[in-house]
């Protein structure tokens, strides 16, 4: 069990979120080597061929994005998104609470890569403390002249922004969080155009996760085959995977690429707490469709495996589900979920994840009917890729792959409901 | 240029052309939509014009899609056709299929489409359906029923581009999202109205139109709105003699596909109460025989001393008046009347439609008090063409007391008051004719209603008068008139007016 310390180093370090700290351990020193002498190209290039891939979720490799912004761009813009809202899903605010100097300095090599001036980092609503401590901290390195102009006597300006949201899933598809900065409704925008050719006013703009923009530095000090060293050929690096659920340890995770489920569950994880049996696992984040027990013990945590497996990677939320666990309840918080957030402007997803929520409350109601579980599978039909970003979808996978993978339990539902009447116990905020 | 193929023919279409126009250009018709519009900009949120596009892993939708050379796209195979029924579904689930008391039914798009490729069984049970407002009224001409939109964001999007108003948003998320004003905001620019045409279904209908009549019984004519010098052209939609609206016509070197609020609101004028119904002689109803004996003992074999013309009447009925009075004794006037403030869209401080068509005849416009001279100095009885000039001051000034005044009008005020012999004539939903609208473009527009009462085309009657003072030729039919009026005024053989371009006609050097 080999430890990797490239994003969680100072997880653990007292006043780890300081600059003194930061600096002491070697903090600043790979965007000293960038002002001192390194051009954008070449940095675009490190990165790119560290094969880094975008932790957002998607996983599209980050030097390839940046390498979209059109060379003549007179005015680009840098977002960092740590609106971190998918459920299961929470490594940003570890990053940014625990050592959000590694971010900044991770912002100012990337602005300098795609010629950025200006940087926001979005900050999901509900993260208030963070906002001050990404603002001190930001506040800290202007002082140091890390922000600013002309920093470290390199004539490269820059200044970050550190922005709050207002609280919604769907602003941090990168095109809704640059609506929303903007002071539109926080709402995603039709692609093409892409943020890379006109994002934020209309401006070249790379939207990039908070993962992403924190492993640069490391990148930059260490060299990309380093990092390429780490994980597998496709999926190199390590990758922090946020731990829910009742496994003995639960928790942030820092892991090389690659490793498989089965270790990371019984070595890093403790296996199930006392009494307990593993029913299911969600690899990554709510959205991604979930693995039965016997599934997920034969994969491995790296992109294309799991894609294999009919998964994803997606943003290492990753949900553990015990046998004493009631799927058809936990589908039900799920649906809930997507049909609140759901911006509304898409058809298929607007009436799509409101007629979802509507059938498995009707199940978990005991009023559901089998006829009712070919329905789900029709609605999801109805909405699955028709859509302008991939929340329709966020809400389909799992709703396909609970009633795929676990559909006797449904069954059950509807015929013990026959019966006994409804569930008594309902999801919080789903009471009658 | 593209070359690409749609529903395996080939087409060739310049590059950039959006592949929604393309496939419509193809199709014949256009794909399945709500949100899309020429006018606005691409919103790609109804989701319906999904089509194929060879090489690419999902469906795509046309409106945000521009022509590819060698791109191959199949609009009705069975994935799309099967994608565009279930999203139409997801339409229609939580809408109140109301059709029967909804003013929209008939030319709804929600209907039509779902006609074509509907499913025709409902699988949501009616009271598990999303409630929103009803009947809420958002500004004076328009009213929204909330559960019938389908947020495909036309309306907004017509107020924040368009208008550039912006008083509608949408408000709220998920299904829970509804159109609406800003609290403490009307919808009361003078546009509102396009927003009930471009809404694709009944969320936004007409306060006017509500609840008149079914759209499928209505007929409709190619009108010229007589608001202002712009002309918008208009639909005029009307049944058993009564005009029940008036829509925008397309014209892309005019109105484009809108017009203003106030200009569908004339159509009013054509039913009011204030109409000339009958033959007037000295204030009393007179039958047309008796008024035609008293009008030939008036004019004694002569023209009129003065003929008065308005910018209100048809380019043929100046042409002759000018016949009738001569060109040294015909006027227009007074010059102020009909301005006030216009836009920069389509209303113009003209608020005549045909002012361009008295220069196009050579008629000069006379100031108030000029007018007034004229007036005085004429001897012997005087024409008036339409309009109501006495309402300047000066002009009534002039016409009180003097005897030999012969209006031809269609509505009661001080000039018929004042004048001796009132002849009732046709507005312009009630004959055909043209106006040239403010830019010089000549446009025709047809009679939409009957005339009412004993009421007749304007032209008639000055034909009439021109065969009272024995003028040749004699004029048997408006196309007699047109003839005798494009061989004025146009080189010969440029214009058949009996066979008006559809958007109009530029005369050479027309454009000011």
């Amino acid at each position: 069990m080999k430890e990797y310390k490239i994003l969680s180093a100072r997880f653990e370090r007292p006043d780890g979120h300081k600059l003194s700290v930061y600096e002491q351990e070697g903090g600043y020193q790979a965007l000293r080597k960038v002002l001192g002498g390194m051009d954008a190209a070449a940095v675009r290039e490190t990165v790119k061929a560290s094969g880094l891939r975008g932790r957002g979720g998607a996983g599209f490799p980050t030097g390839v994005k940046w390498g979209f912004v059109p060379q003549d761009a007179q005015e680009v813009y840098f977002f960092v998104n740590a609106d971190e809202s998918e459920p299961g899903t929470f490594k940003d605010r570890f990053l940014l609470d625990y050592d959000p100097h590694q971010t900044i300095e991770g912002t100012i090599i990337s602005c300098f890569a795609v010629r950025a001036h200006l940087a926001f980092i979005y900050i999901r609503g509900e993260f208030g403390w963070l906002v001050d401590r990404v603002q001190t901290a930001v506040d800290e390195a202007y002082a140091a002249g890390y922000l600013g102009k002309d920093i470290l006597g390199s004539g490269f300006d820059l200044d970050i922004i550190v922005h709050k949201g207002a609280g919604a899933y769907i602003c941090g598809e990168e095109t809704g969080l640059i609506n929303s900065v903007e002071g539109r409704k926080g709402q995603p925008s039709i692609k093409p155009p892409f943020p890379a050719v006109a994002g934020f006013l209309g401006k070249p703009t790379i939207v990039n996760n908070v993962e992403s923009v924190a492993t640069v530095p490391w990148v930059i000090n260490n060299g990309p085959e380093a990092y390429k060293a780490i994980g597998t050929e496709k999926s190199p690096g390590t990758k922090l995977f946020s731990v829910s659920g009742p496994v003995k340890r639960p928790g942030v995770y820092e892991i090389p690429l690659g490793l498989p489920f089965r270790e990371f569950f019984q070595d890093y994880l403790g296996g199930m707490v006392e009494g307990e049996e593993l029913k299911a696992v969600i690899v990554g984040g709510s959205s991604v469709p979930v693995l039965p027990a016997a599934e997920v013990m034969n994969v491995n945590l790296d992109y294309e495996s799991l894609q294999q497996a009919g998964t994803m990677l997606g943003s290492g939320g990753m949900i553990v589900i015990p046998e004493s666990c009631d799927m058809v309840e936990l589908i039900q918080v799920l649906m809930h979920f997507y049909y609140d957030e759901s911006c509304g402007q898409c058809t298929p997803c607007r009436e799509g994840t409101g007629w979802l929520h509507k059938l498995v409350k009707k199940l978990r109601g005991g009023e559901g009917t089998p006829a009712d579980l070919e329905l789900l599978e029709h609605v999801c039909g109805g909405m699955a890729g028709l859509t302008i970003c991939p929340l329709a979808d966020a809400a389909v996978m799992p709703m396909r792959s609970f009633l795929g993978k676990f559909r006797p339990e449904f069954e059950a539902l509807i015929q013990e409901t026959a019966t006994t009447g409804p569930r008594t116990r309902w999801p919080r905020g789903e009471q009658e | 240029m593209a070359k690409l193929t749609i529903d395996d023919q080939e087409y060739e279409f310049p590059d950039g052309t959006s592949l929604f126009e393309a496939c419509r250009e193809a199709r014949g018709e256009a794909l399945p939509h709500f949100c899309y519009h020429p006018d606005l900009p691409v919103a790609g949120v109804c989701r319906l014009c999904q089509v194929e596009v060879e090489g690419m892993p999902k469906l795509t939708i046309a409106c945000n899609t521009t022509v590819r050379d060698g791109m191959v796209v199949h609009t009705r195979s069975e994935k799309v056709n099967k994608a565009v029924q279930q999203i139409l579904e997801l339409h229609l689930i939580n809408h109140p299929v109301d059709c029967p008391i909804c003013d929209q039914a008939g030319e709804c798009g929600l209907q039509n489409q779902y006609m074509q490729y509907g499913l025709y069984e409902s699988k949501v049970e009616i009271q598990a359906k999303v409630k929103k407002h009803k009947a809420k009224v958002i500004g004076p001409y328009v009213i929204l029923d909330m559960e019938r939109c389908v947020l495909c964001s036309r309306c907004v999007r017509f107020c924040n581009e368009v208008t550039g108003t912006g008083e509608l948003g949408i408000f709220n998320r998920g299904d829970r999202a509804e159109v609406d004003v800003a609290p403490g905001v009307e919808l009361d620019n003078n546009y509102s109205m396009n927003t009930v045409d471009i809404c694709p279904v009944g969320a936004l209908t007409s306060r006017d139109f509500r609840f008149a009549k079914r759209v499928w019984m209505l007929k409709s004519a190619q009108g010229v709105c007589p608001g202002c010098a712009t002309g918008c052209n208009v639909r005029i939609d009307h049944e058993a003699g009564r005009i029940y609206r008036l829509k925008p016509r397309y014209n892309p070197e005019v109105n484009g596909r809108w017009m203003c609020d106030r200009g569908r609101m004339t159509y009013k004028q054509v039913h009011s109460e204030r109409r000339l119904l009958t033959p007037l002689d000295g204030g009393k109803d007179v039958t047309w025989a008796a008024a035609r004996e008293q009008l030939a003992r008036m004019l004694e074999g002569k023209p009129p001393a003065l003929a008065v013309v308005s910018p209100h009447a048809s380019l043929e009925e100046m042409f002759l008046a000018v016949k009738l009075a001569g060109a040294e004794a015909t006027v227009s006037g007074p010059a102020n009347l009909d301005r006030e403030d216009g836009d920069d869209l389509l209303l113009d401080a003209d608020r005549t439609p045909n002012r361009r068509g008295l220069a196009t005849l050579g008629i000069p416009e006379l100031q108030s008090g000029a007018l007034a001279d004229r007036l005085r100095a004429a001897s012997g009885p005087v024409l008036v063409l339409g309009g109501d000039p006495a309402r300047d001051e000066a002009v009534a000034g002039a016409m009180e007391g003097r005897e030999g005044l012969i209006f031809v009008g269609d509505h009661d005020g001080p000039t018929a008051q004042a004048a001796q012999l009132v002849l009732p004539a046709a507005v312009w939903a009630e004959k055909a004719g043209v106006f040239v609208n403010r830019m010089g473009r000549w446009q025709g527009f047809q009679q939409a209603v009957a005339r009412p009462g004993a009421v007749r085309d304007g032209w008639r009657i000055l034909a009439e008068m021109l065969s009272l003072t024995g003028a040749a030729p004699a004029f048997e039919s408006l196309r007699a008139v047109r003839r005798g009026l494009t061989a004025k005024v146009l080189p010969e053989g440029e214009l058949d007016m009996d066979r008006m371009p559809e958007f109009g006609f530029m005369p050479a050097g027309g454009e000011r």
